[in-house]
């Protein structure tokens, strides 16, 4: 994205547009950033918690945006009163959206025995390390009520072995045994048929992967990186006494 | 300022309304992280906020204290940088402790454009740096050395001091770099010096680039004898204190 500012931003306007009244401040900002960027698909232009500025959500990206459109933030915020990330929060809702409506039957998921406390959705790549040592602990998330649902995010992307062995994964009769199967170092056997790890992919750079594992809670808070169960139930713990307490 | 995120949880202390921006500051990021320190707090050029440094690190606090900016902030209408600004102004003020006494220099006749640079002999990009010292030259910028011996490379440091008591130091300096090895020789030296003054600055990797006004320039561009002087031509119809 910064890159992006700077490609574009000796193509920015001659003249700053200036908001007249505060009502036209969404459409001048959206002008701004689209003019910074012509490339960029806004998904939303909404007031900030910041006196004075807009938020830009562009993909997994959030800006602040001064209302008359000059002055562009990129980084982090935070609420010194509720000692909260704002700029995650914010993201997380976008996230959940887009988490929440990736349907069910093309997740693999592994669910306690009985009814699951909490659920959480796990990037994963057959062949990244920490990936396999989370899945060693697969028994250990269940038995603490924890439901682990995977979508694929083979890192080095499509036409790559790491690739081609989701899609056997996927393909395979039983899948959730040639995962665990693959997870342990065994080659799954290559198949090939319809299958979702393309979306899965694209789903991951939308809700912001970087590396796998990404761990994302139902609120769409992505909390890891490999956790162990004791740290994976501690923030789960303390995500769901947050929303209890309404914050 | 990864540590604001680690602290985030820490202790509540109490708010103070507050007029300066020392009290603001200070008090915004009490609440956020108890233990950190502020060295300055001040208005910025970014409106609606003051900016404080904390150590190296450069953050934004919103005018009413409830809000902490950690990140980068541009002018959108002149293609700035506002944050590495702020950066370069302190570089700037504390490469002007580090005299021409404490440099070695490789300059051309008519300098169009000098840069410091903080150095290391057993840095492999260092060396390929000075591999092309004449081709910098030779484009109008004079290099200026400073040492930069890092803890990595056990004896950078002898090797550092060898150079700088060597009689012909350019020489020296131009030979250890094509990796012969200086020897031992003590004298009178700014090794320390230049070590404490990059530290005080945040600069803790070499080859570090610094233009005349402190702005960093990426390595990638620094080690391109033709970018790098496309970039100092950039820099200087952009003066720093318009930005």
């Amino acid at each position: 994205m910064k890159r992006l500012f700077t490609l574009f931003a000796l193509a920015m306007f001659a003249a700053v547009p200036y908001a007249h009244a505060a009502e036209k401040g969404e459409a001048v900002v959206k002008a701004a950033v689209q003019k910074l960027v012509p490339s960029a698909k806004i998904d939303m232009v909404e007031k900030s918690p910041i006196e004075g500025y807009y938020q830009v959500i562009i993909g997994s990206q959030l800006v602040y945006v001064s209302a008359d459109g000059r002055y562009v933030l990129q980084g982090t915020l935070y609420d010194t009163q509720d000692k909260v990330d704002l700029t995650a929060a914010r993201m997380s809702r976008e996230h959940v959206a887009k988490l929440d409506a990736y349907p069910e039957s093309q997740r693999i998921i592994f669910a306690p025995a009985s009814k699951a406390k909490y659920r959480i959705t796990v990037f994963t790549d057959i062949d990244c390390g920490y990936c396999r040592k989370m899945h060693a602990h697969m028994a250990e998330y269940n038995e603490r009520g924890i439901q682990v649902d995977y979508l694929f995010f083979p890192r080095s992307g499509p036409g790559t072995p790491s690739f081609d062995k989701a899609v056997s994964v996927w393909c395979a009769k039983d899948r959730r045994a040639a995962m665990t199967a693959a997870k342990a170092g065994k080659n799954p056997d290559p198949l090939t048929c319809e299958n979702p790890i393309t979306q899965e992919y694209q789903l991951g750079i939308a809700v912001g992967v970087e590396g796998t594992p990404a761990v994302y809670a139902e609120d769409g808070s992505r909390i890891g990186g490999y956790l162990t169960p004791d740290q994976l139930q501690a923030h789960l713990d303390r995500i769901a006494a947050a929303r209890k307490s309404g914050s | 300022m990864r540590m604001l995120s680690t602290l985030l949880f820490a202790s509540i202390a109490g708010s103070a309304m507050a007029a300066t921006p020392e009290d603001v500051v200070n008090a915004a990021l009490a609440r956020l992280a108890p233990q950190v320190k502020v060295d300055v707090a001040q208005e910025s050029v970014v409106p609606g906020f003051y900016e404080a440094i904390v150590g190296n690190q450069l953050v934004y606090v919103s005018k009413d204290g409830r809000h902490v900016f950690d990140g980068t902030a541009r002018d959108a209408s002149t293609d700035r940088d506002m944050t590495e600004a702020v950066y370069a102004r302190k570089r700037r003020a504390a490469l002007a402790d580090v005299g021409a006494d404490k440099r070695i220099v490789f300059a051309p006749a008519r300098p169009r454009h000098t840069v410091t640079v903080f150095t290391d002999i057993d840095c492999q990009f260092c060396r390929r740096m000075h591999d092309q010292i004449d081709a910098y030259n030779e484009l109008g910028i004079a290099v200026e050395y400073v040492f930069l011996p890092l803890d990595i490379h056990p004896g950078a440091d002898r090797k550092s001091e060898a150079v700088w008591c060597a009689e012909d130091r350019k020489l020296a300096f131009t030979q250890a770099m094509a990796g012969a090895d200086p020897g031992k020789a003590a004298c009178e030296n700014p090794v320390a010096e230049t070590k404490r003054v990059a530290r005080s600055i945040g600069i803790d990797g070499t080859p570090t680039t610094l233009a005349a006004d402190g702005t960093k320039i990426a390595p990638q561009i620094a080690l391109a004898p033709a970018q790098l002087l496309a970039e100092l031509d950039r820099l200087a119809k952009n003066p720093l204190d318009s930005r």
